[in-house]
């Protein structure tokens, strides 16, 4: 009878193994052992995970319009190898579409539908149902919408925030805030003093998604008394709107043809697109006006649609061109490498997000 | 004379001790990244022979070779070398020596080569035992259907 000595991993380490597999991995191996399946279960184990694929594996999920299509992509392999090896295990129901992507925050992914609103894991396939705010289903296609999605940590909370308006001035111009909090499971009017802000300008070509930051959605928006375009944040934790000026040497650019928000690196960053130049400015210190800093210009040539949103640790801008590749620029401005990811020229819809095993407050058996 | 004595200690040599005898020479500043050694040599300051009870020579000295050479471009190619029950034994060795990057090196090779497996595959690798009864299995296999998918062959 001979025993073969096989090494034996205590639990600690194979822990420590599993850390680093893709959710797919991980939901397959549940059926290893019971011991194994207690641990990818378990909610402390889903956190350490998505902390360390929060700092480790960035990826987006692609979704063209028709025939829909879904495409979840490695951020760090599309552009060190230039392939795309989507994650072909994608798949919502039909009745979804047409859909757009309003927000990402830890792994879920907030589905803007005609007649609903969904939170989608993309990792999992996990959906839920969330309807529609009031102000959108009595107002529709009317009004303009600015959507938000974050996470309150205070409250271990998931929140979707609408600001929305008739886009028809009227006299007495006012938005509307509204806040679905996950736990309260309702949408909740959020009584301002009235709240004078109007998307921006290029909202109505294209459309932009609230963007987290520090515990709060920023939107870029036109005031709608002095038309001055400033950054408005909802802090998630306050439930609170906070207004913050754009940097001075922004404020009267007339042939800006797009601008945006974004994180670059540890900070809130503004980018603006003028005759085939982008320029870059970051907010050192976050709602600190002064602190606003030029720190890139350069040109993009023929890149159409170029918008920034990923910085890798080293600095270098990642971007999306039009939804259909992503173009990686050095701080010189200085273009590393280009990919694509969709055949579709009319181009898709594009979200960064982070895989998870996490599940929403209040729902147990969801993985 | 503290100077003289600083710079001596920077190449002064220690002497590992394997499991199976095998005996390592190696810089202090090289032991020193073993934090289990860096106890070691605070605890009793004149020691010259460290005895390592967990890990085997082949394995140590795998391990004094990564200390030195390790960076980027190193730490890529280091785990190709080695096969499963290696990277498990290095890793043992690592955890136990307390040395933090060569763990984390370890944990995501081996994590990359079972990423694609079947559960059978990783029972095996980890000397694992089914206890799922086959009830719960076939549930698993149903409902997680889609994590199935694309799986290497055995």
């Amino acid at each position: 009878m001979e025993k073969k000595a096989t090494p034996f991993l205590p639990l600690e380490m194979i822990i420590q193994i599993l850390l680093w597999l893709p959710v797919k991995s991980l939901i397959r191996f549940k059926s290893v052992c019971k011991l194994w399946f207690s641990v990818i279960s378990d909610p402390n184990f889903a956190n350490s995970h998505f902390l360390l694929a929060q700092t480790n594996s960035t990826r987006i999920v692609s979704i063209s319009a028709a025939p829909p299509q879904i495409r979840s992509i490695d951020f760090e392999a599309l552009l060190n190898d230039g392939s795309a090896s989507p994650n072909p295990n994608l798949w919502l129901p039909q009745s979804y579409f047409p859909l757009q992507m309003k927000g990402s925050c830890r792994g879920f992914i907030f589905l803007h539908c005609s007649s609903n609103n969904y939170l989608w894991n993309p990792s999992t396939g996990f959906h839920k149902q969330i309807p529609l705010s009031p102000i959108d289903s009595r107002f529709g296609a009317y009004f303009h919408y600015l959507y938000g999605f974050g996470y309150d940590q205070s409250r271990d909370d998931y929140l979707v925030v609408l600001l929305s308006y008739d886009p028809a001035v009227p006299a007495h111009f006012k938005s509307h805030l509204e806040i679905f909090s996950l736990t309260d499971n309702t949408w909740k009017k959020i009584e301002d003093t009235r709240i004078p802000y109007r998307g921006h300008y290029y909202y109505y070509y294209y459309p932009k998604v609230g963007l987290l930051f520090n515990g709060a959605i920023h939107w870029l928006v036109t005031h709608h008394g002095s038309s001055v375009t400033v950054i408005v944040a909802f802090d998630l934790m306050e439930r609170k709107l906070l207004e913050i000026s754009l940097p001075y040497s922004f404020v009267g650019h007339h042939c800006v043809s797009d601008i945006g928000l974004w994180v670059f690196g540890e900070f809130l960053s503004l980018w603006a697109m003028t005759d085939g130049i982008v320029e870059i400015w970051v907010m050192k210190q976050f709602t600190v006006h002064y602190s606003w800093t030029k720190t890139h210009v350069f040109p993009i040539g023929a890149i159409p649609y170029f918008s920034p949103i990923y910085s890798t640790k080293n600095g270098d801008i990642i971007g999306t061109i039009d939804g259909t590749g992503l173009v990686k620029y050095n701080g010189q401005g200085q273009m590393l490498g280009h990919c694509s990811y969709c055949d579709d020229p009319r181009g898709s819809q594009v979200v960064m997000y982070t895989e998870s095993l996490l599940s929403l407050p209040g729902d147990h058996e969801q993985v | 004379m503290a100077e003289e004595k600083s710079q001596a200690s920077s190449s002064k040599m220690l002497t590992l001790k394997a499991s199976d005898g095998v005996l390592f020479e190696v810089e202090l500043n090289i032991a020193k990244e073993m934090k289990t050694v860096q106890a070691y040599i605070d605890d009793c300051e004149d020691i010259e022979t460290i005895p390592i009870p967990n890990v085997l020579g082949k394995h140590l000295a795998i391990v004094i070779e990564y200390i030195k050479k390790t960076n980027e471009e190193y730490d890529a190619e280091f785990e190709k070398q080695w096969n499963m029950d290696d990277l498990q034994l290095l890793l043992l060795a690592a955890n136990y020596l307390n040395i933090s990057g060569l763990q984390e090196c370890l944990c995501k090779a081996i994590a990359k080569r079972i990423e694609n497996k079947s559960p059978e595959y990783v029972r095996k690798v980890f000397n694992i035992e089914n206890d799922h009864s086959p009830e719960e299995e076939a549930k698993l296999r149903k409902e997680y259907k889609w994590a199935f998918e694309g799986v290497d062959k055995d």
